[in-house]
């Protein structure tokens, strides 16, 4: 009897042994690949989107999130290389300036601008960069100008990154095709659109930056840089430009909340905002007439000023500027802008065999249902949306993965190759004080 | 002029909160336990008052008994197209059980007490992993009591009843996507005590020491909690939105409708089975409802739709001396959670459990009873109807446990 009490002793110490080993359940992993490509030397191509632009600013924090510094994480498990951003150093973290919320007073935000840490040399000129680099994002880059070489004395953010000699001489065609790369992402042409868009579809004749680009430049120097970056038979992923209803710049001061804060200030029954339309006829705004962000706080609605002895934007005689309004003929012309640019992007990614990106359709679903990401709600509404940053047009942490995903899902369609994807639930939305 | 209002109702996430039935393994008897859950019309015992209370009034003595498992939940999750496994905290739960018989000897009737968990669990994946926004962690249990009266209507024939009193706890947490100035998100904390009422019925037949055959019902037990504690940790300027409140919620626990059988195979040898029906599908939503609700803070409605489930076991209880009973034991269990209805507070599927165990007659007083039984849940891939998380889980259950018996 004692020897069989003796021996399940013996079997208990087996077992707990066995129970120790067998304890964690493993799941088999995923099989990654790269497929038929080569992510060895990837270099990212684009504008602020690709930089890590947000809240109004190049801060470090927005480029470590930067969609293609996700990607090239990624691009770690599947013989990837080493991707190199111009960061900022940590005592310059702010880089630019940004915004921050400061408050949340009746739901409205109250926001601040970051003064400290900022990276300037001097005023207008960001610290210069020294060395090379993959994340070639320059905030404010347009197609256009990409082939001109003057725009790196105008654009702060490329002259900081162009050595002394190069500066307003080097295309920016040139400074992103010289440098051996085995892959590529593209995301260039949004500029030529918002630029003009975000003036409120004014063009400014002394600010190159306000052009709305014609399709044929478009096609013309989008075909040249595409040739380019697939001279040595580079693969590579290339993306559609958004619409510009999908983003909160554009979504957000709405004609309804106008009125509705109006009456709530002045107590007066108003109907009717009035708007300068693009031909500069006045009349009354509609549900379709887009407002631009910061006409919100730009506290000009119902003020009054020695020009006109009218109250602004609530007669005729004194409407609200062309440039704080996307008057629903120009949204109409700027999004056939849009589909046409989008037109010429998928059919040169179709002839060079290059994964698409649909961004344009992407952010639609964005904006409307929206999406849930692992519990998290998703859309394109401004602060809660969780994709938007405080500017309105560029992306939260958050909104960066969900694009690393859209871009790796493309990857993975056209080249077989089987990306891990990011984990957008460890990124966060907007800040909150 | 400053616009006001024109983030009128700034809508965050409401905290959809789960609760799980918590997972389901029957540790309430040791004996059973070592045969995998089968024996209910084996074991004529105290823990008869659980598995089969017509069995009692056939205890020839009285006995007091108490046991606990320790029931080590592992869950791994890994999801879809990414590397990352990702692994619950060690935890281990403990699931007590305590029964008491009390009446005369050989009489008509026997009555008896059960304090036993029959639903429990716990899990923490942490606040790293892709589901946070669903859940950190969760514990829950519910403590069962059970006076019960058992009648003998002829020798062979006993019948019984109890009725059932749950004291149901749970306490579970889950990230909030709302960044601080530091990044991080905030957090919700949901915890109560919750009460309900059901019954626990059967009877138990046998042929002399042959066969035997129990048949038990347990009712549902519809646990309603009142004035939770609900406190969120989020960034100041939304303190408003997310005040710390109470709330009140509803569990059904589900009915089972259990068939044992038992018959010798030689002197030695007993082999049982049983088989249970899980009445689950009562389990149609879970709904929170907030004493105080926010744009941000709405009561939540989620669906569940469990499937009624079923369960097979079938043990052998081997007399290898006087003194000393081994058991083992195998069983099948059919989950009662559809695919997008799979969260991770129970990342069910169906599952296969073996068991081994003993009992060992200390004197003619004390007996020990222990037993081991291991589950694994089977691999599942899923995408949840309520967030989109998609993955595969995967768990092991290992549950020893032991319990000892005064006999008079």
């Amino acid at each position: 009897m004692k020897r069989i009490f003796k021996n399940i002793a013996l079997y208990i110490g087996l077992l707990s042994t066995l129970v120790a080993s067998s304890c964690k359940p493993e799941i088999e992993g995923f099989q990654t690949t790269s497929g038929e490509a080569n992510f060895s030397k990837y270099i990212a191509v684009g504008n602020s989107l690709t930089a890590g632009f947000a809240d109004g600013g190049l801060y470090l924090e927005g480029q470590q999130v930067a969609f293609p510094n996700l990607i090239a994480e990624q691009l770690r498990q599947v013989g990837g290389g080493d991707f190199r951003s111009p960061f900022f150093s940590e005592n310059e973290r702010n880089g630019s300036g940004y915004l921050q919320l400061k408050d949340l007073v009746n739901g409205q935000p109250v926001m601040e601008n970051v003064t400290d840490n900022l990276a300037y040399r001097e005023p207008g000129k960001l610290s210069k960069h020294a060395g090379d680099m993959e994340n070639l994002g320059v905030p404010g880059m347009r197609l256009d100008l990409s082939t001109q070489g003057w725009f790196g004395g105008l654009n702060m953010y490329f002259e900081r990154l162009l050595p002394d000699a190069d500066v307003s001489t080097k295309t920016y065609i040139d400074f992103a095709t010289e440098r051996d790369h085995t892959f590529f992402s593209f995301w260039l042409g949004n500029n030529d659109v918002l630029g003009n868009a975000m003036n409120g579809a004014v063009t400014n004749p002394d600010d190159p930056t306000t052009v709305l680009t014609e399709t044929a430049t478009f096609e013309y120097v989008y075909r040249e840089f595409i040739t380019k970056l697939t001279e040595n038979e580079q693969k590579g992923v290339v993306a559609t430009i958004p619409d510009v209803t999908a983003i909160p710049f554009f979504t957000t001061v709405t004609r309804a909340a106008l009125i509705a804060a109006v009456k709530a200030e002045s107590g007066q029954d108003i109907q009717d905002i009035y708007i300068e339309t693009g031909p500069g006829t006045p009349r009354a705004a509609t549900d379709n007439d887009l407002f631009v962000l910061p006409f919100a706080s730009a506290g000009l609605l119902g003020s009054m000023s020695a020009d006109s002895p009218y109250p602004y934007g609530l007669y005729p005689d004194n409407p609200v500027e062309s440039q704080y309004v996307l008057d629903s003929d120009e949204v109409t012309a700027i999004q056939a802008r849009v589909k046409a640019f989008n037109n010429v992007i998928k059919q040169v990614a179709e002839e060079k065999r290059l994964a698409l990106a649909d961004a344009h359709a992407y952010l639609n679903r964005v904006k409307e249902p929206g999406i849930v990401y692992n519990g998290v709600v998703i859309n394109a509404s401004f602060i809660t949306g969780n994709a938007f940053s405080l500017d309105g047009v560029h992306l939260t942490p958050m909104g960066n993965a969900i694009i690393a995903n859209l871009f790796i899902d493309a990857i993975n369609k056209q080249y077989r190759s089987r990306i891990p994807k990011v984990d957008a639930s460890m990124y966060r939305g907007v800040k909150f004080p | 002029m400053q616009i006001k209002k024109l983030l009128l109702g700034l809508l965050l996430v409401s905290p959809t909160m789960l609760w799980a039935q918590g997972s389901q393994v029957n540790t309430q008897g040791q004996k059973a336990v070592g045969m995998a859950g089968a024996g209910s019309a084996l074991f004529v015992d105290e823990s008869s008052i659980f598995y089969s209370p017509g069995a009692l009034v056939k205890m020839d003595h009285n006995a007091v008994s108490a046991g606990a498992s320790a029931i080590m939940y592992r869950s791994a999750f890994r999801e879809f197209n990414s590397n990352d496994v990702h692994h619950t905290k060690f935890k281990i739960s403990p699931p007590f059980s305590v029964f008491a018989t009390f009446g005369p000897q050989n009489s008509w009737w026997k009555a008896g007490l059960g304090v036993y968990t029959p639903f429990g669990g716990s899990v923490d994946w942490g606040d790293q992993w892709p589901g946070r926004y669903e859940l950190n962690h969760l514990q829950m249990r519910a403590i069962y009591i059970q006076p019960t009266l058992s009648f003998k209507l002829t020798e062979n024939f006993g019948i019984g009843g109890g009725f059932v009193y749950n004291v149901g706890l749970v306490d579970l947490s889950r990230s909030i996507p709302t960044a601080s100035a530091d990044g991080t998100p905030g957090r919700a904390e949901l915890s109560g005590v919750g009460t309900g009422m059901g019954f626990n019925v059967g009877v138990h037949y046998n042929l002399e020491d042959d066969f035997a055959i129990s048949l038990s019902y347990r009712s549902q037990v519809i646990t309603k909690l009142k004035d939770g504690d609900a406190e969120f940790t989020v960034p100041p300027a939304l303190a408003a939105s997310f005040p710390n409140t109470t709330f009140d919620a509803e569990l059904p626990l589900p009915s089972s409708f259990n068939i044992g059988l038992t018959f010798p195979a030689s002197e030695r040898v007993d082999i049982a089975a049983d088989a249970t029906f899980i009445g689950y599908s009562v389990y149609k939503e879970l709904v929170f409802d907030y004493e105080d609700n926010t744009p941000a803070l709405e009561d939540t409605r989620q669906e569940k739709k469990y499937e009624n489930a079923l369960s097979g076991k079938v043990g052998i209880n081997y007399e290898a001396c006087d003194r000393l009973d081994l058991r083992i034991g195998g069983g099948y269990v059919f989950t009662p959670v559809r695919g997008p209805y799979v969260s991770p507070e129970t990342p069910d599927n169906s599952r296969m459990m073996g068991s081994i165990g003993f009992t060992y007659d200390i004197n003619d007083r004390w007996d020990l009873t222990g037993a081991y039984v291991f589950q694994r849940i089977l691999e599942r891939t899923v995408t949840s109807a309520n967030t989109g998380l998609t993955g595969t889980y995967k768990t092991n259950i290992h549950a020893p446990g032991i319990s000892l018996t005064y006999k008079w």
